[in-house]
């Protein structure tokens, strides 16, 4: 049973990142662009965010810091995928090359280190209701006392489905992906939209990021190992839906944390840990895909 | 309303072409020049070595050159899969794997000579190309989006190769990670020494040739790239959907397979754990740039080895660090794909 608590309380550590990246995707998604740059802005993030927090000693600076060069990062790529025409694959994956050598970069002229930064003196993380967590018996320690960004993420998730379902912007940006003309026969700008959901994106992916760097008080080089792609799975696992979102990254969360329990106890091979999570996603993704061929085929 | 018929020739045509490409071109090496001048203490001296450094001498040129070769041929790949409307972003874990089956079978076989080495080929990439057909089989039966699969088979592969290689076929003798040195028979002879050019340029040649043959000049290559235009009228003209899916896919993880092959056989002589980090997400920048045509493989594949090469070159002589490659890379990757530039040279298009 506590096995199971303790599960479930580093599954959803696991998850935090991994649901604000895909809220973000999920604004470039819906406007009908494919998002595979999330890797690299949240890698950017990652980087300015701990870089920003270490020179100011707040993390809120830090934080807004790392949105900002996120939004730079993003902003380009958007400006020259959609004025200049360019395919949105190609510059995801720009993206994300220049971020892993931008950070490498700029890791070696500022601090002369190519590898694993570690900062002292970073300012405390805090956590939220801890107080909480030691009053109400088994389930407190699951939802509280969790460092803030975990409720920020759920906090971000609402205003993203509010913004999304809820106002004129999330439903043109919702026909921008639907159907192109639809917003061009209005008089409005399709262009704007998408390039409005990459900004939002690379606020959310940047958010992520600072959550790894922070959290961990240290850059490591390429630290988003491949999390803004399975943000990407979780997106479509989650169907394109705040709510399944949720429930997607809450499950590769937990398979991620019971491959981390596993590793303690079979004696396996640590790579075939490692490996797991993305087998859990592979099943998911063609279990998914037969669902929905068969769910097609009957209509 | 009369307009003026202008005759279309050819050579005038590509001339005009090649424009956006030049300007793309220059666009990511002024930015090194701007990045050298923010980065570097010495910025004359960085940007002298980066474009000097590769022709410095016989030993960076070869190695340029030789860089260039996995690039080529795991290209060819993509472009033969991307024409057909799949994409394969799997190239990563494809090499590697490609890389490792090649060389336990030709350890296995070394007793059967050059026969061994073939097989140990030809077995390497059957691997890679199953690992890649896997996800095309995926798309033909259920429609699972190609691009998810080829990533996370990869990704799973990457890391149970590194398991292999640092357990069951370690080299206990080395302190490397990595597994034992091939034999003796399969190392390919040294073409410009020096440097570590070796004759998996012949292959990599001929498969330009043939890549180019089977897309341009076969029935196969034909209904390929009508299924990669219009698949639903490829399937009304009765072409198979079943086998345009997995074929193209099987055939570049076959060749991202053979390209980790080459790279053992000719440079490496073992597989030390991420020796080809990099190659297969290259590879593919390469397909992209030459526009998936074979033979525009070869510059691009150039280009980016040059790239690295330079980079090489200024982290050894001045004060950069290698990624400065990766950051002009990106930035030709960027602009590579817009039509905006790409069109600048021919005009205004008439619709």
């Amino acid at each position: 049973m506590s096995v199971l608590l303790s599960l479930l309380t580093s599954a959803i550590t696991i998850m935090t990142p991994l649901l604000l990246a895909a809220t973000g995707g999920l604004f470039t998604e819906l406007s009908g662009m494919l998002n595979i740059a999330l890797e690299g802005l949240m890698l950017v993030g990652a980087f300015a965010s701990i870089v920003g927090t270490y020179y100011s000693q707040s993390i809120v600076i830090g934080i807004l810091i790392g949105i900002m060069s996120s939004m730079i990062l993003a902003s380009i790529m958007a400006s020259i995928t959609l004025y200049l025409k360019a395919n949105v694959f190609i510059t995801g994956l720009a993206t994300n090359l220049f971020a892993s050598g931008i950070t490498v970069v700029l890791s070696f002229h500022l601090f002369n280190n190519k590898g694993v930064i570690a900062f002292d003196k970073m300012p405390p993380i805090p956590r939220l209701f801890e107080g909480l967590a030691d009053k109400i018996p088994i389930v407190g320690h699951i939802f509280f006392g969790h460092t803030f960004f975990t409720y920020l993420s759920i906090i971000l998730l609402i205003v993203a489905s509010l913004l999304i379902y809820n106002t004129p912007f999330g439903f043109r940006l919702r026909a921008a992906g639907l159907y192109k003309k639809s917003l061009t026969t209005i008089g409005l700008s399709t262009k704007k939209y998408r390039f409005i959901a990459f900004l939002l994106s690379a606020v959310y992916a940047s958010i992520a990021g600072a959550m790894l760097s922070v959290n961990l008080g240290a850059f490591v080089p390429n630290i988003t190992s491949g999390k803004g792609w399975i943000a990407l799975v979780v997106i479509f696992l989650g169907q394109k839906k705040p709510l399944g979102l949720l429930i997607a990254s809450f499950i590769f969360g937990f398979s991620e944390a019971f491959s981390n329990y596993a590793q303690g106890l079979w004696d396996i091979p640590s790579e075939f840990i490692l490996a797991l999570p993305y087998v859990f996603t592979l099943v998911a993704i063609i279990l998914f895909s037969i669902y929905d061929f068969n769910k097609k085929r009957v209509e | 309303m009369k307009r003026k018929i202008e005759r279309f020739n050819p050579f005038v045509y590509m001339i005009r072409s090649l424009f956006g490409m030049f300007i793309i071109v220059m666009i990511s090496l002024i930015s090194l020049i701007l990045l050298s001048y923010f980065l570097s203490a010495t910025p004359k001296r960085t940007i002298y070595y980066f474009f000097s450094g590769p022709f410095s001498s016989l030993y960076a040129f070869g190695n340029m050159i030789n860089d260039a070769i996995p690039l080529i041929i795991g290209g060819l790949g993509v472009s033969l899969a991307f024409r057909a409307g799949n994409m394969n972003i799997g190239g990563e874990g494809q090499v590697y794997t490609g890389a490792l089956i090649a060389t336990i079978v030709a350890i296995a076989l070394e007793g059967f000579g050059e026969i061994g080495v073939v097989l140990s080929i030809f077995l390497a990439m059957a691997a890679s190309g199953l690992l890649a057909g896997f996800s095309g089989y995926l798309k033909a039966k259920w429609n699972t989006n190609e691009l998810i699969t080829t990533f996370l088979v990869s990704n799973a592969m990457i890391l149970i190769v590194n398991y292999l290689i640092s357990g069951p076929f370690v080299d206990p003798l080395t302190n490397l990670i990595s597994t034992r040195q091939i034999p003796e028979v399969a190392e390919l002879t040294l073409v410009l020494p020096p440097s570590n050019l070796n004759t998996s340029l012949v292959t990599a040649l001929a498969a330009v040739f043939i890549i180019h043959a089977l897309m341009y000049r076969s029935k196969t290559g034909f209904e390929l790239r009508m299924y990669g235009n219009n698949n639903k009228f490829a399937m009304y003209a009765g072409i198979s959907h079943t086998y345009y899916q997995i074929m193209p896919m099987f055939v570049s993880g076959a060749m991202y397979g053979l390209s980790g092959a080459m790279a053992i056989f000719g440079t490496y002589h073992a597989v030390i754990k991420e020796f080809s980090v990099g190659l297969g997400w290259n590879a593919l920048a390469v397909a992209l740039i030459a526009r998936y045509r074979p033979f525009a493989v070869i510059p691009a594949a150039l280009f980016f080895a040059y790239i690295d090469s330079g980079a090489h070159s200024a982290m050894l002589y001045s004060d950069v660090t290698f990624e400065l490659s990766s950051i002009v890379q990106a930035t030709v990757f960027f602009l590579v794909s817009s039509v905006t530039l790409q069109r600048l040279g021919l005009g205004k298009r008439r619709v």
